[in-house]
């Protein structure tokens, strides 16, 4: 069988955590509102409503085009996208066609050994060919042989982001949608909730003799509610594609639905030609003009993106690739992690290890982000450095960590006020070893007998008695020095 | 002399005095309206009756009881010796293709007949907020859609004040003929290509379509969204303005609403017109046809009668210390309506998409197969010719293949319309005009169904008002005089963008001028013998 490679574009809408719908003071957000609820004259079409442009779905778009590396066209403009549907209230979306916010764009999308082909980590440039604003449709539903429409949805922002032709597999398209869920949540600009359509996908998917540079007829796969299902689709129809190939059959332009429940795709409709929406300027809509005052105020707000981030967490903090790509999972996290650093000082392999193993689990168990903590980057960094100077040990440290979060109290004063600290007063330490040599006569004589090896069973009873906060090193010396 | 044939200005000095009560006013319009309209449009209406042929059926839907209740406030007021507002106990009408909160808003379309709006549109709460008396919503053409307001699904359609066998005139035809008529003293109208100065000059009333911009089209049920201007129809200049300052300025809810400055029009008023420049141009003295077999584009002379009057109005104004600047070129006049069959065909067919039957208005009571089945039996049985044919032509010259060699093009046409007045107002240019004298109209009101039926034809009588539409520049209709057929003959001034208060000005300095020459002194038609 000849190789074949896939060729896979993604549509993605994006939609925008707005307190406020797009061209009306409705609240953005219907997802707990009972169906035709949170609506008004405006996003429901009623003759004679005119759109107003929510200024924050222009500041949105541009930090997400500016992320993308997109050009930011200072003069864009609205366009009428004319079809009917019930869900479309006016008979038209308004969307932007021929001039819109962000023009091109790429995103270098590393790709982890783990899913590559041959094991080997690479980076893919995946270029963006379409980066526009627009209203979102309300939705249907069909039940008891009637058909219902929720308005709720309609004028709800979107931003439609659509890559060219670039992914090569499904596992590559999955993690196109996980970098782009992670910018999106990094930026602010959306929840990127896949599950309730804060983020959705169309998936274009076609297949090709590996060596072959031109585009055969594609499939459109709809309906795709999560990364896992993007990727098993895609899998599944690349798989079909081949088949059909290798069976002699032509690959038609169909549009296919994905089918969670069964896990099969079925096929929605053929596309015999594009539709004509009869795009034409949005008449009631002025130019979104974005002048440079405007443009840097918003760009002010423009964080170092994740991938730089981590990038960078690997040449200046000298991170394995994995610690840098967990701490830059989220943008609290990883600023906690490099806040952590700086007052802390010291290795900084050493601060990703406890925020990795203790700081994470912490924020996981209570559904929390970094920046929600009581137990500051500042507390940390103390916190490692009492462990540091011996003034407490590890397990009193990592224990400290929960009462830091539950109090908010600095670790040095809970230390203090609990009286956690070790001792390491060398007259304290050494009664209480005169008292256990002094209960131990057996011991005493099997060591001094040549059983070296009881000097832990020694350390042991004096942490015992002392509770643990010994300073085990002084303890083992002056347990040294009196079994001579 | 009654109530009713007194001015908005007049009017409100009485009331102010309490020489008269807002209960009154509206009393002395509602016993008009009951003398002179006639049986309300309705759908399906049964034929014509002789007494229909000598009516101005200028309404729709009458709003009394609504009317009634703002009278009594206002009187409340003034007898509390409150400010009742600028408008307070002075009667309006609305053209029915604005949305009022409680009352049918229906765009004179069986699709629309059962909506009844849930919100008021800007201007019309504007006037309301001014104490004004929404007296009822006044017939049109169907969406606007019309030059004679005989495309209205609401029949009997207006008819002319100064003669019934007439149109009014359209699309706000039924705005001026209640003016005309005594009805009301005060219409709010829109204009699309000279939908307000078409009729106001048919009608013999003064007709603003202000800068677009600057009153609010929230509430106005849209037909071109570029194009669109609501304003004041009126008897005079004075009352133009008193209505003007109601309903202008920003509106957040209008997007393209311009964020200028109202000024006082009423103190700019008397100021007169020395020193002030006025341009005629030949563009405007010369009209265009097409050849109805051909289709090719023939120019023919003004008629003379409208053309005298145009002269004599510059004479006027000369004689009152403006300076008249000839021959001043406006040479993309006659390309104003081609590119206007094009833009606002695109614009309409889009607008009219929303009436698919699955929200408001008219479904239609047949089953339908399908979806697809019903938008188009919806669609089918609720739309008259016009939105038909608009939909057509639109949906063709927008169509991905043909937007190029049409759309875009009537766009580059519009900018050149544009370039023509920026020369003719430049005030460091050759010309420097305050205002562009012109007249409104080709003819006086054509006979009834003359020219009904005839599409191309009807369109081609907003030939010397669409430029302004296309510029976006104000324009206002006075009366000029009066045709040997006993008709009204509009004369138009044109200014630069926000010149509103100068022109209201030239119109209060013409009626001035004419205040003692004869035909002031004709009524129309249905006053007269009263």
């Amino acid at each position: 069988m000849p190789e074949y490679e896939a060729v896979i574009g993604l549509e993605t809408h994006i939609q925008l955590n707005t307190t406020t719908k797009i061209f009306c003071g409705c609240k953005a957000d219907s997802w707990f509102d009972p169906p035709n609820t949170n609506i008004c004259p405006v996003c429901t079409g009623l003759p004679g409503v005119l759109p107003v442009l929510n200024r924050a779905v222009v500041e949105k778009a541009v930090l997400l085009a500016a992320a993308m590396h997109a050009e930011i066209r200072p003069v864009s403009y609205f366009d009428r996208k004319n079809y009917f549907y019930p869900d479309l209230p006016k008979g038209y979306q308004i969307s932007q066609f021929d001039q819109s916010i962000g023009k091109g764009g790429y995103l270098d999308l590393p790709i982890p050994a783990a899913s590559a082909a041959d094991k080997q980590a690479y980076t893919r440039r995946v270029s963006i060919t379409k980066l526009h604003m627009e209203e979102d449709a309300g939705k249907t539903k069909n039940a008891g042989g009637r058909r219902f429409v929720d308005f709720n949805r309609c004028g709800v922002p979107l931003i439609e982001m659509v890559t060219g032709p670039d992914l090569r597999s499904a596992d590559e398209a999955a993690q196109y949608l996980i970098r782009l869920r992670q910018l999106l949540r990094w930026l602010g600009v959306s929840e990127a909730d896949m599950e309730k359509g804060h983020l959705r996908c169309d998936a274009n998917v076609s297949i090709r003799l590996k060596g072959e540079t031109g585009l055969n007829p594609k499939t459109e796969i709809k309906n795709v509610n999560s990364i896992d299902a993007v990727r098993e689709a895609i899998e599944k129809e690349i798989a079909r594609q081949i088949h059909e190939t290798e069976a002699g059959r032509k690959i038609e332009a169909w549009t296919l639905e994905w089918d969670e429940d069964a896990g099969v795709l079925r096929k929605m409709r053929s596309k015999e030609t594009e539709a004509d929406y009869r795009y034409f300027r949005e008449p009631d809509l002025l130019a979104v003009r974005l002048d440079d005052a405007w443009k840097q105020a918003i760009l002010r707000d423009l964080p170092e993106l994740p991938l730089e981030r981590r990038a960078r967490f690997v040449a200046q903090y000298g991170l394995p690739e994995y610690d840098a790509d967990i701490l830059t999972a989220e943008r609290s996290l990883s600023d906690y992690y490099e806040a952590a650093v700086k007052a802390y000082g010291g290795d900084p392999k050493k601060v990703s290890n406890w925020l990795m193993n203790d700081v994470l689990r912490m924020l996981n168990d209570a559904g929390l982000k970094a920046e929600d903590l009581k137990l500051t980057p500042a507390h940390l960094a103390e916190l490692l450095k009492l462990v540091d100077s011996g003034k407490i040990n590890i397990t009193t440290g990592k224990a400290l960590l929960g009462k830091v979060q539950e109090s908010g109290k600095s670790p040095a004063a809970i230390v203090e006020a609990e009286g956690l600290g070790l001792v390491s007063d060398d007259s304290a330490i050494r009664a209480v070893v005169e008292e256990v040599l002094a209960e131990s006569p057996a011991e005493v004589a099997s060591y001094k007998g040549g059983k070296l090896t009881l000097m832990g069973w020694f350390v042991g009873q004096v942490m015992r008695k002392m509770r643990g906060k010994a300073d085990p090193n002084l303890a083992r010396q002056i347990l040294e020095e009196l079994l001579q | 002399m009654e109530l009713c044939d007194l001015s908005a200005l007049e009017l409100r000095n009485l009331l102010r005095r309490k020489e008269v009560s807002a209960v009154e006013v509206l009393d002395a319009h509602l016993r008009r309206i009951d003398a002179v309209d006639g049986r309300p449009g309705t759908l399906d209406s049964a034929p014509l009756t002789d007494e229909d042929r000598r009516k101005v059926h200028a309404l729709i839907t009458r709003t009394d009881a609504r009317a009634r209740a703002q009278a009594e406030a206002v009187d409340r007021r003034l007898a509390a010796g409150e400010d009742p507002g600028p408008l307070a106990g002075i009667p309006v009408t609305v053209k029915d293709i604005f949305c009022v909160k409680g009352t049918p808003s229906t765009a004179a379309s069986r699709i629309l007949a059962s909506f009844t709006a849930p919100y008021t549109a800007t201007p019309v709460e504007r006037m309301e907020a001014a104490g004004a008396v929404m007296i009822g919503k006044v017939n049109l053409d169907e969406f606007t859609y019309g030059s004679s307001n005989e495309s209205s699904a609401f029949q009997p359609a207006p008819r002319n004040p100064w003669n019934p066998e007439r149109v009014p005139g359209g699309s706000s035809g039924g705005s001026a003929a209640s003016v005309a008529a005594g009805e009301a003293p005060l219409s709010l109208g829109t204009d699309t290509a000279g939908s307000i100065r078409q009729p106001a000059a048919f009608c013999g009333v003064v007709g603003m379509k202000p800068t677009y911009g600057r009153v609010s089209r929230y509430g106005l049920i849209a037909f071109a969204s570029s194009l669109d201007c609501p304003g004041p129809l009126a008897r005079s200049s004075a009352d133009a303005a008193l209505m003007l300052q109601a309903i202008a300025g920003p509106d957040p809810r209008d997007a393209t609403s311009a964020a200028v400055p109202v000024p006082d029009y009423l103190a700019e008023l008397e100021k007169g017109v020395k020193g002030m420049r006025i341009g005629l141009s030949p563009d405007y003295f010369q009209l265009t046809f097409p050849d109805p077999q051909t289709g090719e584009i023939r120019q023919q002379a003004l008629p003379e009668e409208m053309r005298a009057a145009v002269l004599h109005a510059a004479e006027v104004l000369a004689g009152m210390g403006a300076e008249i600047i000839e021959d001043v070129p406006m040479p993309a006049t006659r390309y104003g309506i081609p590119a206007y069959f094009v833009i606002s065909r695109v614009e309409a067919a889009s607008n009219l998409h929303r009436y698919d039957g699955v929200k408001y208005g008219y479904r239609t009571r047949r089953k339908p197969a399908d979806l697809r089945d019903l938008y188009r039996k919806t669609r089918a049985e609720g739309f008259g010719p016009q939105p038909k044919l608009r939909i057509l032509m639109g949906m063709y010259v927008s169509a991905a293949q043909y937007s190029e060699q049409y759309y875009n093009r009537a766009l580059k046409v519009r900018a050149m319309i544009r370039n023509d007045f920026d020369r003719a107002f430049d005030p460091s240019g050759k010309y420097r005009l305050n205002a562009l004298l012109t007249p409104t109209t080709p003819t006086t009101a054509f006979e009834m169904d003359a020219v009904y039926g005839d599409s191309v034809l009807m369109q081609y009588a907003d030939q010397l008002t669409v430029p302004a539409n296309h510029a976006g520049v104000p324009g206002i209709s006075l009366p000029g005089g009066i045709a040997a057929d006993g008709l009204p003959v509009g004369i138009q001034l044109l200014g630069p963008d926000f010149s509103e208060a100068e022109l209201l000005r030239i119109g209060r300095a013409f009626e001035v001028g004419t205040a003692g020459e004869a035909w002031r002194q004709v009524k129309p038609l249905v006053l007269r013998e009263r």
